[in-house]
């Protein structure tokens, strides 16, 4: 899967962070100014409250019951507040004056500012109103209470509120899509990135990663990126012709001096046998330069990290079979068995002859070093996403710290190395696999080697 | 037998025109891509033989305008490339074969006479026949003097392909490429080993030995010795 699941990456990380801090930055600054608003409007209440107290506390002391009556009366008649509730009662709480019918409390209320609700006959409708009061006991043991009808705070702290929960709701959805839709963005960005880079892994050296023309960041960094592909693809080509004219400059002159020991071989009169025998092994000699360089030419290509050159369907169970049957009177011939265990169906996308190299070179270099009596075993296994191809031997092995050297070019390991071997068997199979992006492994077969090839399905 | 060598490559080309000749071939030169263009095209050889890398006109473009033209003798190139994709390349454009420099001299000749010889064979005959050897190509059945000879699937592949060629030489090169598929050299002396399996099935019991060895360059299947 090329794109990560949205709730994988960073930035849906970061904006769901982001997303809470918005919200409770919101909610705290909405949160205390409710509680400040609320709090203001109440303390304005008891002030009024404290104030009327305390004027009609004083009319008392100068006048007694009817003045104070008088007074109330003309508060609640002429320029009485807007919600404002008084009442006067004696000390079995009967009603004096006012413009409560009833005490609204059993006896005396315990809090400073009790509050209670009142009932009120508006035109068409019966309301209640919440009231917040004080209650002084005049020093003839009678009780005034002092109110104010608080529903239009209460409306207001109710709309206060709703409001501050619609705001907090509204700004964690707008973060919430806000961060969405980044994440999104930012994650199909990446993704662009990541799939083009994999792309450009698995062979498509041509191609580059999009820039948006948004002269964004991402831009930038696609531009640098293609930057550094387009080294990279230019170096390439620079090697693959390097080789190409290496190649074709070393082996002209090999190609003069076989042609040339030909036409001795070939003269009429023959050469005398001692001549003739020497040029033969001369030829060799060029043979032997020839191969050496082909192989070094090959592992250096693959070294690079040029792709594969056009890929096609190889079934590797087929090619290790017919290879099994090529070598297989050979490997007899020496005292060795071959045994060969193949599934069917276990194709990848490869180069057919490098395969076969590489299943040739491992093959030979078990008839390298095992010993007569001893076994070859070849195997092609499909897995769920790769073809292991193993190679395994009961010979005399490769010692667990000369294993990572064995691949190595013109490295032999131990002594039964034959004169005539390069060195450079393994470090074809490694370039070989290195080119089929497979894993190539070299591992105790307690006893001998056990070299395993570990090709991608995909 | 006419062919054209173009190869820019004037001392390798003197002595493979010097060795072809002594071969019993004739043989016109062209130093170089256009004029080898030229003389492909205007020319009339039974083979052209063609370097890759060549000034002015590359090899594979020759063969492409030479098939434009739909002109079909066969094409061997001779190449100092040698990767897989290289020889891939070269018989996509129309080339009949390829051989990778240096190469043997008798590898070449083996080659030539393979290509020469190619027009004239039968290709859709179903039986073949040397000497008191029969293979019924359709039956897959080979007989000796009417003796039934058992053979494996990849034998009797190998002797169709040597008996297609017979009086021929062929290499061990052109065995595994034709044979296996295998265009790279093992190390081991594979090809030998599996010719003489065939040949103890063949020749054994027989006085007369059909298949041989030719020393420094292949096989030959035939009759006289």
């Amino acid at each position: 899967m090329i794109r990560r699941a949205i709730f994988n990456t960073t930035a849906f990380r970061l904006s769901v962070g982001y997303m809470f801090l918005v919200t409770l930055a919101v909610a705290v600054t909405l949160g205390s100014a409710y509680l400040l608003t609320d709090g203001l409007i109440t303390d304005e209440v008891d002030v009024i409250i404290d104030t009327e107290l305390k004027s009609l506390q004083d009319r008392y002391a100068r006048t007694g019951i009817p003045g104070v009556t008088d007074e109330i009366n003309l508060r609640i008649d002429s320029w009485g507040r807007i919600g404002a509730v008084y009442m006067l009662v004696d000390s079995n709480f009967e009603r004096i004056a006012g413009n409560v019918t009833h005490w609204p409390f059993d006896t005396l209320p315990a809090e400073t500012r009790p509050e209670f609700e009142i009932a009120t006959i508006e035109p068409g409708r019966r309301a209640v109103h919440p009231v917040r009061a004080a209650v002084r006991t005049l020093p003839g043991g009678d009780h005034l209470l002092v109110g104010t009808d608080i529903s239009q705070g209460r409306r207001f702290a109710e709309k206060f509120r709703i409001a501050m929960l619609w705001g907090i709701g509204l700004t964690s959805l707008a973060a919430a899509l806000t961060g969405f839709w980044f994440s999104y963005r930012l994650s199909r960005r990446v993704g662009d990135v990541t799939g083009t880079c994999k792309r450009i892994l698995a062979g498509e050296l041509g191609r580059r990663l999009p820039v948006a023309g948004a002269n964004d960041e991402f831009d930038a960094l696609a531009t640098s990126v293609n930057d550094v592909l387009d080294r990279l693809e230019d170096q390439a080509r620079t090697l693959r012709a390097t080789f190409d004219s290496a190649a074709h400059d070393l082996r002209a002159p090999l190609h003069r001096l076989r042609t040339r020991m030909d036409a001795l071989l070939l003269r009429l009169p023959p050469l005398e046998p001692a001549v003739h025998e020497s040029i033969e092994s001369a030829l060799r000699e060029v043979d032997h330069i020839q191969r050496t360089l082909a192989i070094l030419l090959q592992i250096a290509l693959a070294e690079s990290g040029a792709p594969l050159a056009s890929p096609a369907a190889v079934d590797v169970g087929e090619l290790a079979t017919e290879l099994a049957e090529l070598f297989e009177p050979v490997v007899r011939d020496r005292g060795l068995t071959l045994v060969d265990e193949e599934d069917t169906g276990a194709i990848v996308q490869g180069n057919r002859q490098l395969l076969a190299q590489l299943v040739t070179n491992l093959i030979e270099n078990c008839l390298k070093y095992v010993p007569t009596g001893g076994r070859i075993d070849l195997s092609v296994k499909r897995l769920t996403d790769s073809v292991c191809l193993v190679v395994s031997d009961d010979g005399p092995g490769v010692p667990a710290d000369d294993r990572m050297r064995a691949v190595q070019p013109f490295v032999r390991i131990g002594q039964s190395g034959r004169p005539d071997s390069s060195g450079l068997g393994l470090s074809l199979v490694s370039a070989i696999a290195r080119l089929h992006r497979a894993r190539l492994t070299l591992e105790n077969n307690e006893p001998g080697l056990r070299v395993v090839v570990e090709l991608p399905l995909k | 037998m006419h062919i054209l060598l173009i190869e820019d490559d004037t001392e390798a080309a003197r002595f493979l025109v010097k060795g072809l000749r002594e071969s019993g071939y004739s043989v016109d030169h062209a130093a170089d891509g256009r004029d080898g263009l030229i003389r492909a095209t205007e020319g009339h050889f039974d083979l052209v033989v063609t370097d890759r890398m060549l000034p002015h006109v590359d090899g594979l473009a020759i063969i492409q305008i030479m098939r434009q033209k739909g002109i079909t003798t066969p094409v061997l190139v001779l190449s100092a490339l040698g990767s897989v994709d290289d020889r891939v390349k070269g018989l996509k454009a129309g080339g009949d074969d390829y051989l990778t420099k240096p190469f043997a001299f008798v590898e070449l000749l083996a080659r030539i006479e393979a290509l020469s010889r190619r027009r004239s064979s039968v290709p859709d005959a179903t039986k073949l026949k040397v000497a008191d050897l029969d293979f019924d190509l359709l039956a897959r059945r080979v007989t000796r003097g009417g003796r039934e000879i058992e053979l494996t699937a990849r034998e009797l592949k190998l002797l169709e392909f040597l008996m297609r060629r017979a009086g021929q030489v062929v290499t061990r090169t052109m065995l595994l490429e034709g044979v296996w598929d295998l265009h790279f050299d093992p190390q081991s002396n594979l090809i030998d080993v599996h010719i003489s399996r065939l040949r103890q099935a063949i020749d054994r019991g027989s006085d007369r030995q059909l298949i041989h060895t030719i020393r420094g360059s292949g096989y030959v299947l035939r009759t006289e010795d």
